[in-house]
């Protein structure tokens, strides 16, 4: 019969840590998954008033609306899958809070629409930077067959080197152009037209005034 | 396929005349359809393929047409004609290319310059300019706006809105009308006639490119060449049009039938062809009153219509031009010219006395109109204007539309009518419905809003000429509307007297019986009267 034995060096002391230290460990995975989950759900975005903006055209697109029932949340898109990439992506977005919090009136319309585009350009960065992972979450290219006779060949011979955001933008938030071709000018005065502000104003808030 | 250019010498151009100029000028661009200039390395953008090959599978119809084109033979991909700078108004990035939807003129004149040029000042060129500051009072006031985006803007053209987000404005868009002001400034739409994505020349070259805008009340431009032998004949020897050659030039490559291509823009003998589509045109027809018209051609590559005043603008002299710029003036043609051009058409298939002939009847109903309806209505209608008797807003008032329709539909339906040959449209559907307009409702309105001061304003106006003496001539009967009055009985002592009496007799007989023989009873009392 073998006999057991502890090295000596694993105290009473120690081994109580290791099954504290384990436990916590434990509980603090099961508090990250459910806090992961928690900050990813629309309730928790849209707790700034600056997100319900965002969350206007994403309520009339077909990824709120599907006939099949399937929502993606704004997690479901803007999170990382896993435990730890989830839990780095939210680390990285507390510093939207800190801009939130200290940097320009979000929650205005017009800041919040100026400053739009520059959100878009960077959230579609962030896609292509992870070869649109998490879009691949639900959509798996081989099974795409789409509605129209050819969508399925589409994604079958045209989609080499290509990832979803490459094509798929403008798709569930307000339409910004491409950053090649986006023109400043243009943007400041569509939303003073919109917004009915005088001629200028836009230039202003941009420039913190 | 020969690039030939056609020197081209007439008489009366021993001293340079202005308008020799610009017609010598035009008689060397060689008759042949323009060749594109532009070397080919200068297209078949690498991205091409990547295109194709995916539009082929995604929008297989449109991919399918310009594989049926020319284009696709020379080697012309989608990016040649759609590739973009970013910093276009209209660029976007599509699939990891920058590209523009709209094609504008100014795109398509990269390669086929001559065509751009011709048709830039043209007045299908400038066709929303011209009607821009009108079409409100018309479009947004009596209808909605909506209605310029469905109705004026499709053939006149809308001018382009791109929004802040790079979309083009719904609104605006689509839209292939043919003077639409483009995102890049260029004015009209190629794919107006030519159906993209196939520009066939065939297809442009058919009656049919022209029918979306000149149909319907106002330019029933269709109806009136069906109506016309020169469409009766083409209906039935089409297969003998040679619509896909190459330079199609009347007399040589087809003698079937004239479209309206042929003579409004086709080489024929000697005359080149042109993309300026109103070149040819004397008149304006689609005006108030009609006027001979100068063309006169600015340096800058700009054109202006000027009404004939007999005092042709001095070349070298500036002039201000419709969106209120100003150029300088290069060449003018007078109307005569521009009626010389039209009438050598002609002469491809007709013979001179003929076609002069033809035009003479065609100046005297434009002046016919002019004198007897469009001059005087447009007089009276600015007397109740100036009088204050009508307000300064356009339709809120009946006589208003009374008006309107007067010049703008049936006078343009009689005038067009005319010009092309079709005797139902310069008549029935034409100058018969000036004259009832004019006389059973232009005139009563206004007289109704002249109020005390119609005879002042309305009837002093008609006793102007002799138009309108034949309503003084109360007591002349005449059976065409089956009443003559029962003869007066006659001291016969007079032989003249006699004479009526006879007629009067024997016409009012007719009218008992049947509507012919009244006619013919009227006919022997004309006879007898004269």
């Amino acid at each position: 019969m073998i006999r057991f034995r502890a090295p000596l060096f694993i105290t009473r002391h120690v081994l109580f840590a290791l099954v504290a230290g384990g436990l916590g460990g434990i509980v603090f995975m099961f508090f990250l998954l459910e806090f992961d989950h928690f900050t990813s759900s629309n309730e928790f975005c849209t707790t700034c008033h600056s997100m319900t903006y965002a969350e206007q055209a994403y309520q009339q697109s077909v990824h709120y609306n599907s006939p099949s029932g399937v929502r993606a949340t704004c997690g479901d898109c803007h999170v990382s899958e896993g435990l730890i990439m989830a839990t780095y992506d939210h680390t990285v977005g507390i510093k939207d809070l800190i801009k939130q919090l200290f940097g320009p009136e979000y929650d205005d319309p017009a800041v919040n629409l100026l400053h739009l585009p520059e959100a878009a350009f960077a959230a579609r960065d962030w896609f292509r930077k992870r070869d649109s992972a998490t879009c691949k979450r639900c959509h798996t290219l081989e099974a795409i067959q789409g509605t129209r006779a050819n969508t399925a060949a589409i994604h079958q011979e045209e989609t080499e080197g290509k990832t979803c955001i490459d094509c798929h933008y403008n798709i569930v938030h307000r339409k910004v152009p491409s950053r090649e071709t986006f023109k400043r000018e243009a943007w400041n005065a569509m939303v003073e037209q919109e917004l009915g502000l005088p001629s200028g104003t836009a230039a202003k808030i941009l420039a913190g005034d | 396929m020969t690039l030939a250019v056609r020197p081209f010498v007439i008489g009366p151009c021993r001293r340079l005349r202005p308008w020799c100029v610009l017609f010598l000028g035009l008689a060397a661009i060689p008759a042949l359809a323009a060749k594109v200039e532009l070397a080919p390395e200068n297209w078949g953008h690498p991205a091409g393929a990547d295109c194709v090959s995916c539009h082929a599978k995604a929008s297989p119809g449109l991919a399918q047409q310009w594989q049926d084109s020319a284009h696709e033979k020379a080697g012309v991909n989608c990016m040649d004609c759609h590739q973009a700078a970013s910093e276009d108004v209209d660029a976007i990035e599509h699939e990891g290319q920058i590209i523009a939807t709209i094609v504008s003129p100014k795109d398509c004149g990269r390669c086929h310059e001559t065509e751009y040029r011709d048709q830039a000042g043209s007045v299908h060129a400038e066709a929303y300019a011209i009607i821009a500051e009108r079409v409100p009072a018309l479009a947004h006031n009596v209808t909605g706006p909506a209605m310029q985006a469905a109705g004026c803007d499709q053939c006149h053209g809308s001018e382009v809105k791109v929004r802040g987000d790079g979309t083009l404005d719904p609104k605006t868009w689509p839209n292939s009308g043919i003077g639409r002001i483009n995102p890049d400034g260029s004015r009209g739409s190629c794919s107006s006639c030519h159906g993209r994505h196939q520009f066939s020349k065939a297809q442009a070259r058919e009656p049919d490119a022209c029918v979306r805008c000149h149909s319907g009340p106002d330019s029933p431009d269709k109806e009136i060449f069906e109506a016309s032998k020169h469409g009766m004949i083409y209906a039935a020897r089409r297969d003998e049009m040679n619509l896909g050659s190459d330079a199609w030039v009347a007399g040589e490559d087809y003698t079937a039938a004239p479209t309206c291509v042929t003579c409004h823009m086709g080489a024929a003998g000697k005359i080149p062809s042109t993309h300026d589509v109103g070149m040819r045109n004397a008149w304006s027809l689609n005006t108030p009153v009609s006027e001979r018209q100068y063309l006169v051609v600015l340096e800058d590559g700009g054109k202006l219509e000027l009404a004939d005043n007999g005092k042709p603008p001095k070349r070298g002299s500036e002039i201000e031009k419709a969106d209120g710029t100003s150029g300088r003036v290069k060449v003018v043609a007078p109307p005569e010219r521009r009626r010389k051009i039209m009438t050598m058409v002609c002469l491809e298939c007709h013979a001179k006395t003929f076609t002069e002939g033809f035009m003479d009847q065609f100046d005297d109903v434009v002046e016919l109109y002019n004198a007897k309806f469009g001059e005087p209505a447009q007089a009276i209608m600015m007397d109740l204007y100036e009088r204050g008797l009508l307000t300064p807003l356009p339709f809120d008032e009946p006589l208003e539309f009374t008006y309107w329709e007067l010049w703008h539909d049936e006078g343009a339906r009689a005038r067009h009518g005319a010009s092309m040959a079709s005797p139902n449209h310069a008549w029935w559907e034409g100058m018969y419905l000036v004259g009832r307009n004019f006389y059973s409702r232009f005139l009563p309105e206004a007289r109704a809003v002249a109020g005390a001061e119609a005879s002042a304003i309305v009837d002093a106006r008609l006793q102007q000429g002799r138009h309108h003496a034949w309503l003084a001539d109360t007591e002349k009967a005449n059976p065409i509307l089956g009443y003559l009055p029962a003869p007066v009985p006659q001291p016969a002592t007079a032989a003249e007297d006699a004479g009526d009496s006879a007629a009067s007799k024997e016409a009012g007989a007719g009218s008992d019986g049947d509507t012919a023989g009244g006619g013919a009873a009227a006919a022997t009392g004309a006879g007898g009267d004269d």
